[in-house]
């Protein structure tokens, strides 16, 4: 409690406007805001690589972009979507939201939660420094040894990555310590685990896979560097290396990294599912017990990223196995969502129309995703566009869906307005019709033989109109994410009405103002169940009532 | 088990018909390896199928059923909380479904796993270089690039290597990938039950030029493969006319660091062995066919039409008719 005393007051005492006070704050809303804006200008910037290499990509032995133009931005668009984008809006919504979600007045360390951002923006910054400086990084968002040699890439690309790496590394190892520390010290009184909202969860699960992960990285990214400008020769083959050591490290922190991204938008998914259906999430200990086994598996897949690299029969086997295992709390996960709107009261405001998305979409990441588990299968379609197919419809149509809903839903509670509802509308549905587009067909040029990461085909082997699909899809998803940034100034303009539970929800953060003062709550509230807000609002119905 | 065959042979069919027929999909395999691996994709296919249609038709059904009507008062609808034996079911049947996943590939796995090496098979040593592939016939003793022959009905037993970075080699129609690793000797074996020309390419990321690290492999008769390994084992062409002569100094001084024109060299090379060029249909990496023209604009400025390979020379109008003037004799 004096922790939060002081936190408090030190809060008040700063600058409450102007640039000096955003740069100086430490209050978690407006770092999580900080986060959420920062991680949004570079999902603009994916996004445009992305169309770059649409346009590339549209037809056969295009012109567009050299070789090295291509590879530069491929990498840089996973890279970008994946450490620059994805994880800091997860970040940014922890920020902003688990102390409101959980009733304490700030996150447990604020001085650290200042230092994790300010690291991430300068890591990004750093790493889109390269660009000016002799050429970015051009190996791919899992750059791997040896090709990332200085003599397979003698430019500064990789170092930049390397160093940017690291950055971003640390600055969400301690914020995931952060949120861990804060999660377990700060809860109000009575908001023992099992009522902790299921973003509260998955964030904890995901910080906790952050921790143990980045570790694996930073080596790997170490030795790298020592072999790169130190002559050491940890992957460097020609002088005792080891050229698959990097594929070990890398997938070790690369498969749970995945989960890093999927869990926090499936904990928004799960918050904004219950309140439009106007029912409690279905099976809330076995979806929290399905993120911590997701977690789990997470860290026992990651050869399964190696199928081909020469493994013996029973290694690829038990990857296989530990894999098709993780479809089961996965499942779990997408039966409980429906559940909870099985005969509810359905409300189709965007929020919810882009978690109905994520449900939908994410149900194919998952089952095409099993192909990929498949040994024998895999060693056909690993490395194609069968792969880009998979991942977009989890990081995509998945991650990127839970997180859009997430704004649409939260939008009110940060800026005291709702987000157009027409605009958003629109905004969805060119999103869901542009991603099925661009990634469906991805799955067909995976079959018909086509790798990723290729800047140009020949005519004649049947990819052609698949292409040229997807770059027309690609343009779809550009438009939906135009309307997006007009909704979100037209609707900033709008006149503030300020309402603190505009979309009638159960969680804290929705019983103080919008948006909530430096302080968040006049009086820490006490909790009796999941959904303290709906017990407060149907005292007949409350959740604790049906517990006893 | 018969209508699921069917829908096999269905969902196969649509991805053949809904692109170009020319794409090289393992859902057309020209091997017993590829044919397994068809089999099973086609089958997790229809599994896939299955959940999805369920699943999805599941929820748009939600969806239409339980939206909140106009006139619909504000009372909530009934809370539910969980449903033990419906949560036991969900997480129940899934595992049972991993169960036949696991075995499934299991009986796969051992359908095209490599088998024992005999006297009759064929030994291929493929090596991977940036950006072009390397084909070694160590018991026949010539080497070749980027287009691979082997026999009809034969087992063709292949060690992967790798010059530099990982590779990965893959001809869809005859077989599953294998990474060509630097520092590790990989195995894997093709085979094929007809004739043609089935194509593939690098399919791990390898650098600037991946695109163009293609394969052809010719699955020749057993009569048409005896005839072009006799061909393959040949000395290169000697000179005779002024032009080839002076072709072949020009490749001498500006060539031959790179190519070799013993199509047996020991040495490992940069360039691809050029004895018997004008035996292969393409070049540059599989990319390009080969023609007076292309062939002439390649010598003229390869960095056109492959940026960033290592090929980097400046040849005089002359130095080019020289040389392709000696270069035509290799067949």
């Amino acid at each position: 409690m004096t922790v939060q005393a002081q936190n408090s007051s030190r809060i008040q005492g700063a600058a409450q406007r102007g640039f000096l006070s955003w740069v100086m704050t430490v209050d978690h809303k407006r770092i999580g805001i900080m986060y959420l804006l920062s991680a949004a200008l570079f999902f603009l910037v994916g996004g445009l690589e992305a169309l770059l290499m649409r346009i590339q990509l549209a037809q056969p032995e295009s012109k567009f972009l050299t070789p090295d133009m291509y590879n530069q931005i491929f990498t840089m668009h996973g890279t970008t979507m994946i450490f620059l984008a994805v994880m800091p809006l997860a970040a940014g919504f922890g920020n902003y939201l688990i102390p409101l979600m959980i009733g304490a007045r700030d996150m447990v360390y604020p001085k650290l939660n200042a230092l994790s951002y300010w690291t991430f923006l300068f890591g990004g910054l750093f790493m889109y420094s390269s660009f000016f400086f002799g050429g970015a990084p051009n190996d791919g968002w899992f750059s791997y040894a040896p090709l990332t040699e200085k003599l397979y890439s003698p430019s500064h690309g990789m170092d930049f990555w390397i160093m940017g790496i690291l950055l971003l590394g640390f600055a969400t190892t301690i914020g995931s310590i952060n949120f861990i520390v804060t999660i377990i010290q700060l809860r109000a009184p009575g908001m023992t685990l099992t009522r902790l909202p299921l973003f509260v969860w998955t964030m904890f699960v995901t910080s906790f896979l952050a921790v143990f992960s980045l570790p694996s990285l930073t080596t790997a990214v170490l030795l790298l560097f020592l072999d790169r400008e130190l002559g050491a020769h940890f992957y460097n083959v020609a002088q005792g290396g080891s050229a698959l050591l990097w594929q070990h490290l890398f997938w070790f922190f690369g498969h749970p990294e995945v989960y890093i991204l999927i869990l926090p938008a499936m904990g928004i998914v799960s918050e904004v599912i219950p309140v439009f259906s106007g029912k409690p999430l279905f099976g809330y200990k076995a979806v929290v017990f399905s993120a911590i086994g997701i977690g789990f598996l997470g860290f026992t897949v990651w050869a399964h990223h190696m199928f081909a690299t020469g493994m013996p029969s029973t290694t690829l086997l038990f990857f296989a196995a530990d894999s098709f295992l993780i479809g089961v709390p996965t499942g779990v996960k997408i039966f409980a969502w429906l559940a909870t709107m099985w005969k509810g009261k359905l409300r189709f405001e965007t929020p919810m129309l882009f978690s109905i998305g994520f449900v939908a979409l994410f149900l194919i990441g998952g089952l095409d995703g099993i192909h990929l588990a498949v040994v024998p299968v895999d060693w056909q379609i690993t490395d194609t566009y069968y792969v880009v197919a998979h991942i977009h419809y989890v990081l995509f149509g998945g991650a990127i869906f839970g997180i859009l809903s997430g704004v649409y839903y939260w939008f009110p509670k940060m800026s005291g307005r709702r987000l157009d509802e027409g605009l958003g509308k629109w905004h969805f549905w060119l999103m869901f019709i542009g991603m099925n587009l661009v990634f469906m067909p991805m799955h067909i040029l995976g079959i018909e033989g086509m790798p990723r990461r290729i800047y140009t085909y020949g005519a004649g082997r049947g990819w052609e109109i698949w292409n040229f699909i997807e770059t027309i899809g690609a343009i779809i998803i550009a438009a939906g994410m135009l309307v997006f940034i007009v909704n979100f100034f037209v609707s900033l303009r709008k006149e503030a009405t300020n309402k603190s539970d505009p979309w009638d929800a159960n969680t804290l953060e929705w019983k103080t103002a919008s948006p909530p003062p430096a302080y968040n709550f006049e009086e820490i509230p006490v909790v009796r169940g999941l959904r303290p807000l709906w017990d407060e609002k149907h005292p007949e119905l409350a959740d604790w009532k049906a517990a006893e | 088990m018969k209508i699921f065959h069917k829908i096999t042979l269905l969902a196969g069919l649509g991805f053949i018909l809904s692109g170009c027929t020319t794409s090289p999909t393992f859902l057309r395999p020209a091997s017993s390896i590829a044919q397994h691996e068809a089999n099973l994709y086609n089958n997790l296919l229809i599994m896939a199928l299955v959940v999805f249609v369920l699943v999805e038709a599941v929820l748009v059904w939600i969806l239409i059923r339980d939206r909140k009507k106009r006139g619909d008062d504000d009372r909530p609808p009934t809370q539910i909380y969980a449903n033990t034996k419906l949560e036991i079911t969900w997480t129940v049947i899934p595992v049972l479904l991993t169960g036949a996943l696991f075995a499934m590939t299991f009986q796969t796995m051992k359908n095209v796993a490599v088998p024992a090496a005999s006297a009759k098979d064929i030994n291929v040593h493929v090596i991977g270089h940036q950006w072009w592939w390397e084909f070694d016939y160590p018991d026949l003793g010539f080497k070749t690039a980027n287009e691979l022959h082997i026999p009809v009905g034969a087992t063709v037993q292949v060690t992967l290597d790798s010059m530099d970075v990982i590779h990965s080699f893959w001809v869809p129609q005859l077989s599953g990938k294998t990474d060509a690793v630097p520092g590790q000797t990989n195995h894997m074996w093709l085979t094929s039950n007809q004739t043609g020309v089935f194509i593939g390419q690098c399919a791990e990321f390898c650098g600037t030029e991946h695109a163009m690290m293609r394969i052809e492999v010719v699955v020749d008769s057993q009569d048409d493969f005896n005839a072009w390994v006799s061909n393959q084992q040949k000395p290169a062409a000697q000179p005779q006319t002024a032009d080839e002569l002076a072709g072949y100094k020009d490749f001498s001084g500006v060539c031959a660091s790179c190519h070799s024109l013993n199509p047996a060299e020991p040495e490992n090379k940069v360039g691809p062995n050029l004895a018997h060029l004008f035996s292969r249909s393409t070049f540059a990496g599989a990319t390009y066919p080969l023609t007076e023209e292309n062939l002439r604009n390649w010598l003229h400025d390869t960095q056109s039409m492959k940026p960033g390979n290592d090929m980097k020379l400046t040849l005089s109008p002359d130095e080019i008719n020289h040389i392709y003037a000696y270069l035509k004799l290799l067949k």
